[in-house]
């Protein structure tokens, strides 16, 4: 018997041999991860070897939903998608394929269903010979050939895989092009408008020949305490029904309602990441989408707040397009950032990105680089095979992501991202290539609010990412909505007498007092840094593109903000400090690693 | 079908081809899924309506309804359940272009269900296998006195919505609304306000109530492509 609310129960998939294995997993890493991203990261911690090349057949992909999910807990339905970085790379390098582990969360049905059949994780290591999928209905999983499906885009792919696959319903994630092409920043994708979107996971799942999963499952897992579950269950409902005025914006306008808010905010990537307002925000803005594109909201299992908006654009760029967004990282990567408000444009931008299963942040982000890299004159448009690529240029924007994808001609160098890019051009372009350790910065800008910003980016376990807190609390708190499986739109409902912690003692039957709950989330992010430290990762890697100390916004109210090189040191000393960790070097102090139960490490 | 719009469920796929429009009038209004153009003779009957635009695919009909469906006694004490989804009596249907169709049975004035239940009729009660509940109109499967015969489920499928699907193993008829005993979990519990508890003229047209069907509408209806 395992810790109740868990099977135990891992799902591993070896595509070299086509071995297939369910194996225990123990209590205590249980206790001590989790289950989703934590889990994820001592699985990867334990069995990588340090410096695998995350192309190899060793690298092992985990699909890895919470103990939250597959429970009707409101907003809780996200899978943890862990592997070793294909995206990022240190500064020295300890060995030839250093690189940090990445880990990118999807909602949807997918995770729910992988506990349903039985399973709190998948893992597929090894590399088929030829295209295939993983068909899993409880104790019934198979190695299916996908040869047919290779290539296909992933909304054509979502349209007819379905109704391949036999009787009843089955959830499914799959990869595109980008991903069969190994593409770095290619994505995993499902219901074909949801994505495992950054860290290169896609390419992953490419380079081991693997289509698709598809899952179904008949299962419940059990809880503990039923009584006390159901009472949790009904009082966080409740809180939702109320439909507050927050409740109503998430149903309104989902996370597109901060493109105007950013904007006026000054946070938001224009210009690659050279402003902070888009004077033109209005144009691609929930006011704008709901009038002119949004036809109905949809949601993940079991959520009340339906943040996703499905869309018909019409226009000059092709037939009419039925597709998910702009959300606020996709709208701005491939709206402000490239000074794109033309909104059937990016739409188009948009359902392109997704169909090729490409990450659309580190995509709008490369565009970007290359867009200012053509206005400084450091490339022309034979660098670009012919392209003038310009600022709110839809049309070279498509063409050059088809290219990434593809990989043709400079899409093959481009598809790298812009730390690769800024090597090639040379020129001093390395200053405005916004990435942290390869992995390109997303939507939030950093001068206004430096502090905050400024530590997300630099410390993230996996490259930059604004999903990361700006401090200790909010890191450790990340790692543990992502190791439960909830959804960081939802936490403020989750407070007080149904904080996350007691939803998981009643499920496990394990009381879980504040301080352990939160040590587990320092555990968890101290795992990955570990993690990172083992493949040669250190302070020197901890920091954030030159550009932002050096250029000074001109436009809108906060004109003229830029961060303080030593502002931004002294931040970083008081955050490694605050953590116990070393200022020179970045590594958890020994004495640390010990209370964390991450003694294995030393 | 397959190229413009495809079902996450396929189980009556096969029967789908037989399913013929009625003569009658299904119009879809901007609330509370069916206007009836036909005239009402027979009176009124409480049933679950969809409001199909307002739904979100989120199903959680779908949880609330296999919790209090799947009750459990835990020291002396009746407790809702846990839920596989799978287990709900209201099932929502995904689909590409996006939509979402929840689907649940409509008591159906004429039930084809129990007109095709083979099981000769109770002398006392007059209740076939399958029969309808007295009180809150709803159709009920007598467990002991089936056969698993099917013929409900493929009546369901043919002529109405295919809601009905025989248990793997006893071929006995599932996922009949209980309407949970007058409260349905459902209807209290969507948070999108789509699903209503109403009077309906009992004889309304409901020949087009297969989630693929009424899918193509909304695809219709939401995105005209």
């Amino acid at each position: 018997m395992s810790t109740k609310g868990y099977y135990g129960r891992l799902l591993e998939i070896d595509l070299s041999t086509g071995k297939i294995e369910k194996t225990r997993i123990p209590d205590s890493d249980i206790r001590h991860f989790i289950g989703g991203r934590g889990l994820g990261a001592k699985i990867l911690y334990d069995r990588l070897r340090p410096g695998t090349d995350p192309m190899s057949p060793e690298n092992i992909l985990m699909f890895m939903p919470g103990p939250f999910v597959g429970y009707p807990i409101p907003s809780s339905s996200r899978t943890c998608v862990v592997t070793k970085s294909p995206r990022t790379s240190p500064l020295e390098k300890k060995y030839d394929h250093s690189s940090t582990l990445s880990y990118a969360n999807m909602g949807g049905f997918f995770g729910p269903e992988i506990r349903y059949a039985g399973y709190d994780g998948l893992l597929i290591t090894g590399k088929s010979e030829k295209p295939v999928y993983i068909k899993i209905e409880d104790e019934n999983v198979s190695i299916e050939d996908a040869t047919e499906y290779w290539g296909m885009g992933t909304d054509k792919f979502d349209k007819i895989f379905h109704s391949r696959l036999g009787e009843g319903r089955y959830e499914s994630c799959y990869i595109g092009p980008a991903g069969e092409n190994l593409v770095p920043m290619a994505c995993i994708i499902n219901t074909a408008a949801r994505a495992a979107g950054r860290g290169g996971t896609g390419c992953v799942m490419g380079s081991k020949k693997l289509k698709a999963i598809a899952v179904k499952g008949s299962h419940m897992p059990e809880v503990a305490d039923l009584k006390r579950y159901n009472e949790l269950l009904k009082k966080i409902r409740g809180s939702f029904m109320e439909k507050d005025d927050s409740v109503m914006n998430w149903r309104y306008g989902g996370t597109a309602n901060a493109l105007s808010s950013s904007s006026g905010n000054g946070t938001q990537a224009v210009k690659n990441y050279g402003e902070g307002t888009f004077a033109e925000i209005e144009e691609i803005g929930t006011e704008a989408n709901r009038k002119k594109i949004w036809k109905r909201d949809f949601a993940c299992y079991s959520c009340q707040l339906a943040c996703k908006k499905s869309g018909l654009a019409k226009g000059a760029y092709g037939a009419q397009i039925v597709h998910d967004g702009p959300e606020y990282e996709t709208g701005t990567m491939l709206g402000a950032n490239l000074m794109i408000s033309d909104l059937n444009g990016l739409h188009k931008l948009i359902y392109d990105g997704d169909d090729y299963g490409i990450d659309i942040i580190s995509t709008g982000n490369t565009i970007g680089f290359l867009m200012e890299a053509m206005e400084r004159g450091h490339i022309d448009s034979g660098f670009l095979d012919g392209i003038e690529l310009s600022w709110g240029d839809v049309e070279s924007s498509l063409e050059l992501m088809r290219k990434m994808v593809y990989r043709e001609g400079i899409g093959e160098l481009a598809g790298k991202g812009v730390k690769a890019l800024a090597q090639k051009i040379g020129k001093g372009s390395e200053e405005y290539a916004i990435h942290v350790k390869g992995h390109e910065l997303a939507a939030w800008n950093i001068p206004v609010g430096s502090t905050y910003w400024a530590i997300v980016y630099s410390t993230c376990n996996r490259g930059a990412c604004h999903m990361n807190g700006g401090n200790s609390r909010g890191q450790d708190g990340a790692c543990l909505r992502d190791s439960l499986g909830a959804c960081s739109f939802a936490s403020s409902w989750y407070k007080d007498e149904v904080h996350y912690r007691h939803i998981l003692s009643a499920i496990t039957g394990l009381e879980w007092s504040e301080e352990e709950f939160n040590k587990a989330g320092t555990r968890i992010y101290t795992m990955e840094k570990m993690f990172n430290y083992r493949e040669g990762f250190r302070r020197i890697d901890d920091t954030i593109p030159e550009k932002f100390f050096n250029n000074k916004f001109t436009y809108g109210e906060h004109s003229g903000a830029f961060v303080e090189r030593d502002e931004f040191k002294n931040n970083l000393d008081n955050y490694y400090e605050s953590r116990g960790w070393s200022k020179d070097t970045s590594r958890p102090e020994d004495n640390i690693l010990r209370d964390l139960n991450l003694e294995f490490a030393i | 079908m397959e190229d413009t719009i495809t079902t996450r469920k396929h189980s009556r796929r096969h029967f789908l081809s037989r399913i013929t429009y009625g003569a009658g009038g299904l119009v879809l209004l901007g609330s509370y899924g069916f206007s009836i153009t036909r005239d009402n003779k027979n009176g009124v009957i409480r049933a679950i309506s969809v409001d199909f635009e307002k739904c979100t695919g989120c199903r959680t009909c779908e949880s609330v309804c296999s919790e209090y469906n799947n009750r459990v006694m835990v020291n002396g004490e009746m407790l809702n359940g846990l839920s596989n989804p799978a287990r709900s009596n209201i099932r929502v249907y995904h689909f590409n272009p996006d939509v979402d169709i929840p689907s649940t049975c409509a008591l159906c004035e004429d039930a084809p269900c129990i007109e095709a239940c083979p099981v000769e009729p109770d002398p006392v009660t007059g209740r076939k296998a399958l029969y309808r509940d007295d009180k809150l109109h709803t159709i009920v499967n007598d467990p002991i006195r089936c056969i698993g015969c099917q013929s409900c489920a493929i009546a369901c499928a043919e002529k109405r919505a295919g809601v009905i699907h025989p248990d793997p193993e006893t071929g006995n008829p599932m996922f009949m609304c209980t309407l949970c005993g007058g409260d349905p979990q459902c209807v209290k519990h969507c948070p999108y306000d789509a699903l209503k508890y109403m009077e309906m003229p009992a004889d309304r047209d409901l020949d087009k109530l297969a989630p693929e069907k009424l899918a193509q509408i909304m695809i219709d209806k939401f995105y005209n492509v």
